[in-house]
This record gives C-alpha cells, structure tokens and sequence, in this order.
C-alpha cells in the first residue's frame, strides 16, 4: 500500500477541520435564505476544485467549467423525470455523463497549449450556452428535452437529506470528497506525472508517462466534479435556468479560482466565497450586487500582482512563518 | 558480466526547413559506453531526439537490442527500456527526489513496495537518499542531476542517454558523475550514450565515440583514436569547449 496516501499534512489537516466546522456549524445557524446561498456556494466550491486543480497540476485554463456544470445538472434533470432512480444514483450519472464530455472536450484542447486551449475551452462554453438557452432544461414535460410551460414537476432529493439544512450537510460532504478524490489522485501515479506534464511534456514522455492519456484523465475528473456540482445544485432548486450557465460565469469561475489560489483547498472555497456569498451579502446590506465586479476586479489585479498563489497561498504562507518563527529563533 | 546491447543508427536523416540537421548518419554502437560529441549545433541533441522519439527521421532505422524503436511513441520507448536526460535536467519542482524518480516506475506492472525499494536503491547509488524526501525545488544543480541519473536507471533500462550531463557541473562533480556512468553498466546492464563537450570525460567514460559536424558523420571508432583523427580537430578548430 502507498504510505504516502494517508498522510497528514497541516494543509489537509485544517482543510478537514474547515469541512467539519462547516458541516456542523452553518446548517445549525442559517436562515432559509442563507442555506441556499450558502448550498449554491457548496455546490461551486466544487466546480471551482475542478478548474483549479487543472490549472495548479498542468496549468490547463479551462473556461467550460460552469458550462459543464449545465451539462451535469440536465442529465439529473432529465433522469429524474425519465425513471423512478433514486437521487444518488442520478447524481452519478450525471457527474459520469460529465466526465465522458471533460474527455471530448479534450480531444481538442490536447492539441493547443495556453492562450489557444482557453479559447478553445470558451467556445465550448459558448456552444453550451447556446443549446441550454434554445432547449432549456428538463422540468417534467415530454420528449427527449423534457420541458413544458407552467409549474415545474418536483425533483427528488437524496434520501438522506429531505432538509435544507440536511441538503447543505450533503453538499459539503460531497464536495469535501470531491477534494480527496483531487488530493488521492495529486499524492498517486497520476499526480506525478502531472507534475512532470507540468514541467515538460518531453521529459514526462521520457519517463514512460502517456501524456495524452493522464490530460485526458485530468479533463475526466474536472468534468466530474462539475457534473456533480451540478446535478447537486438541480437538487438544491428543484430545477434550472440557462442563464446560470452562460459563458461568462465559466470565466469569472475560473478567474476567481486564481484569486483564490488554485493550489490550495482554500482556494476554491474562496473562488465560492467571492462568487455566491460576496453579492448575496452586498444585497442584504442594500449595496449594489455589481460592486462585486469591482471586487473581483481588485482581487485578479491583487493576484496577478502581488500574489501568484491566491489568496489562499498569502494565508498559508503567513500561517507557515507564524508556526515555524518560535522554532527558529532557538 | 551481462552481454552488452547493441545500438544501430542506420541512415538517419532530419531537415529542419533548410538545415540538414543529420545528413544520413549510421553508427553501431557496442560497447557499454559510446560517446557523441561535435561543436555546437552539430546536430547531437537532435540524434539523441531520434532515438527517444521526439523527431522525426526520414527514413532510416534505429534498432536497440534487436528491435527497431523507430515506430513507437516517445514513452512506449520509454517503456520499452530508453531513458534519457535532457540538456537542461528536468526535475519537477513539487514532486520529491523519491517522487522524481518513482514517477519512471509507474507505467510499469509489479508491486509498490517493489517499486519503492528500487527508487530507494538507486537514489543510495547515486547517494541522495538522506535528500530523498525533500522537494526538487529545493536541490542544487548536482543534485538535480543525480536525481535524473536515478531516474534514467530504474525500471530495468536498456539504453540510458545523456544529454550534456556534466554541463555546469565542477570538476570535481563531474568526476563523480564519470564514475557513476562508469558503474551503470555493471548495475543495470544498460548501454549508456553520453553527449559533452568536455573531452576529458568523454575520454574517461566511452569506449567508442561518434564525431559530428553539420549533421555528417566526420569519425566513428575507438575514443582515443577519433580524439586523434586530423579531421576531428579541425572541426573543434576554433571553438572554445575543446581547448
Ligand atoms: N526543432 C528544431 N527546429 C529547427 N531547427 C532545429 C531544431 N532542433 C535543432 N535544430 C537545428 O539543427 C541543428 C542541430 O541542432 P542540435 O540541437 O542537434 O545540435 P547540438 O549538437 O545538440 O548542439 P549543442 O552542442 O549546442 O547542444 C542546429 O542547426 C539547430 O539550429
Ligand atoms: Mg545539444
């Protein structure tokens, strides 16, 4: 057995802290507005893993990640309606259903690197946008899209989690496994040839990695977590609107990601944070949503400044000088 | 002592645009150390490149222990027992030394504690197992090397290649690599082919050495006698690395 896997890092270690903290805390003390800001926050906590362990590990830029969350949340959609599955097995479906298109979604991205890669990714966002829009998603009616005007029919949750408060519990859960399945991945055969992909390409090859395939792979579990994202946030409303999904939330998503810090777990929750939470409570105080734009505005030029590493990365790195300062002084 | 494998480059070719990079070369390499060497740009690193899949040659075959690499993709090479370093070493910053090297036993069928043990072995011979667990980003220059040549010995190689191995190392630490290249054979019975323009180690460590010049062939026998051969030093005649 890998030793290595189950290690503790002090990282990880408040990672699983935060998790337990939220899991406990927030659903005991939220009122039903910020339960669902709060799930909706959850469920892009997420989707925002996705982007950011692409871009840490390989530095791929993807800008479909939102737009994957579309595709996630219309498959649980449309199975709900179709067949008599419990929510689970919907939730699955759909996050596979996703990842199979993270791999067609690779097929071309391989072939272009930076600047071109994202703009490949963005059309595909693009092209999501569009089918969502004319089709919109499923709400009960008949035929292959499922959609009827009028009343929405209801949406099965999980089993476990009949309650917004037992909803966001399932979310956080959820999402914190979508974080380990990230961090066992970094810490096996894939994480290392991501990093030797990262390095050089050519060196990676010479060690024997199939460099296609664990791109490939990384495309897979991006897609993954965005299908699950979104298939949860269809749980979470009951249904779904296009204009959740259009191409520029994709790339705010990822932007934010990089605020945030997309090496660090801290990094999506922030990205979450600065997405859903921030122009919620600019709302509650009667300020203008939009000045959110302005924030976000300041926190890239922040990153792209004076912080390569996020947001996140500033707080690690000033928690790391703090612990190892007493140590040093000896 | 393990029968020594055979390279055979036969009828190379490479253009780039209009520059002949190799101009139909053929060389049988036999002994369990062969040297490249040539002045600058005379189309080494791209014959290295050939080997390990990462350029094209038109035509021509390269047959390493019987069979012909040419067809295969650069890590299916790889697994197949090529390894090779690169001019500038590519050690991953984030991954550990022991990373560095495990990552080259991956793709490979066997046990992890297996795998484990080979790393560690190998980083013993090249002497970082005390650096083992600290990142790549962390090591100096020599160790970043050591760590390649680890790397290029696990997993039961076949054809190790270096790129300028000892490029910014110091004498001293050049020679301690010369005896690590003298002791792959014996260790993993792997042929090794070395690229440097330091002459000394060239002589210390290959038996027989490949002269290129402008992408010719210009001498191709035993160290000694190619270093000696009129023509090899009138293409050294006037750049400095061989002075
Ligand atoms: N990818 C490439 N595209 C175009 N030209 C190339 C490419 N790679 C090498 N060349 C050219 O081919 C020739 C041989 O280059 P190569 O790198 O093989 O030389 P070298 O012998 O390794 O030189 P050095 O000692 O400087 O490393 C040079 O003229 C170089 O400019
Ligand atoms: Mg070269």
């Amino acid at each position: 057995m890998d030793r290595s896997l189950f290690r503790i890092t002090p990282s990880g270690a408040s990672g699983l802290i935060f998790a337990a903290l939220a899991f406990t805390v927030l659903p005991a003390i939220a009122g039903s507005y910020w339960m669902s800001v709060l799930t909706s926050a959850a469920c892009f906590t997420m989707a925002a893993s996705g982007v950011a362990f692409m871009y840490a590990r390989l530095g791929m830029v993807s800008l479909t990640q939102v737009g994957l969350m579309g595709i996630g949340g219309w498959v649980a959609l449309r199975l709900n309606y179709l067949f008599d599955f419990p929510f689970e097995v919907n939730l699955i479906l759909a996050a596979l259903a996703t990842m199979v298109f993270g791999w067609i979604l690779a097929l071309p991205a391989l072939r272009m690197r930076g600047l071109y890669l994202a703009l490949v990714t963005l059309m595909a966002a693009g092209g999501l946008e569009i089918l969502f829009s004319t089709f919109q998603f499923p709400n009960g009616g008949v035929g292959f899209w499922g959609v009827k005007i009028g009343s929405t029919d209801p949406f099965r949750g999980p089993m476990l989690a009949q309650t917004p408060e037992a909803f966001l519990r399932y979310v956080i859960g959820m999402t914190t496994l979508g974080f380990l399945l990230i961090e066992a991945h970094r810490r096996t055969a894939p994480g290392r040839a991501w990093a030797l992909i990262r390095k050089s390409e050519a060196a990676a090859m010479a060690a024997g990695v199939n460099v296609t395939l664990y791109k490939t792979w990384a495309f897979g579990i991006a897609g993954l977590l965005a299908g699950a994202s979104g298939a949860l946030l269809a749980a979470s409303l009951g249904l779904l609107d296009d204009g959740t999904f259009r191409s520029p939330e994709s790339i705010l998503l990822f932007a934010l990601a990089v605020v945030g810090g997309s090496r660090y777990w801290l990094g999506p929750v922030i990205a979450a944070f600065l997405y859903r939470i921030l122009p919620a409570l600019l709302n509650t105080w009667g300020v203008n949503a939009d000045l959110a734009y302005v924030i976000f505005g300041i926190g890239l030029l922040h990153a792209l400044i004076t912080a390569p590493n996020g947001i996140a990365g500033q707080i690690f790195e000033a928690a790391q000088a703090l612990t190892t300062k007493p140590r040093g002084q000896k | 002592m393990i029968a020594p494998h055979k390279v055979e480059i036969d009828q190379v070719l490479v253009r780039f645009g209009g520059v002949v990079a190799l101009n139909a070369i053929s060389a049988a390499f036999t002994a369990p150390i062969g040297g490249i060497i040539g002045p600058n740009g005379a189309g080494k690193t791209t014959l290295m490149n050939v080997i390990s899949g990462f350029v094209t040659s038109k035509g021509g075959r390269v047959v390493v222990d019987g069979q012909d690499i040419l067809t295969h993709p650069p890590h299916k090479r790889a697994h197949m027992g090529l390894r090779r370093s690169f001019q500038k070493e590519q050690i991953a910053d984030d991954l550990t030394v022991f990373e560095n090297v495990l990552v080259q036993l991956d793709h490979r069928l066997g046990s992890p504690a297996a795998k484990r043990a080979e790393a560690e072995r190998m980083l013993e011979v090249v002497g970082l197992s005390d650096r083992a667990d600290i990142p790549g980003a962390l090591l100096s220059g020599f160790e970043r090397r050591l760590t390649d040549v680890a790397r290029c010995m696990v997993g039961n190689p076949k054809l190790i290649m270096f790129d300028e191995p000892a490029g910014g190392l110091s004498v001293e630490e050049t020679h301690a690599l010369g005896d690590l290249i003298l002791g792959i054979h014996a260790l993993t019975g792997a042929q090794t082919l070395v690229i440097d323009h330091d002459v000394e180690l060239i002589s210390r460590v290959c038996t027989e050495t490949l002269v290129l010049d402008f992408g010719r062939r210009i001498a191709f026998g035993p160290t000694a006698q190619v270093l000696a051969d009129p023509k090899v030093k009138a293409a050294y005649l006037g750049t400095e690395d061989i002075a």
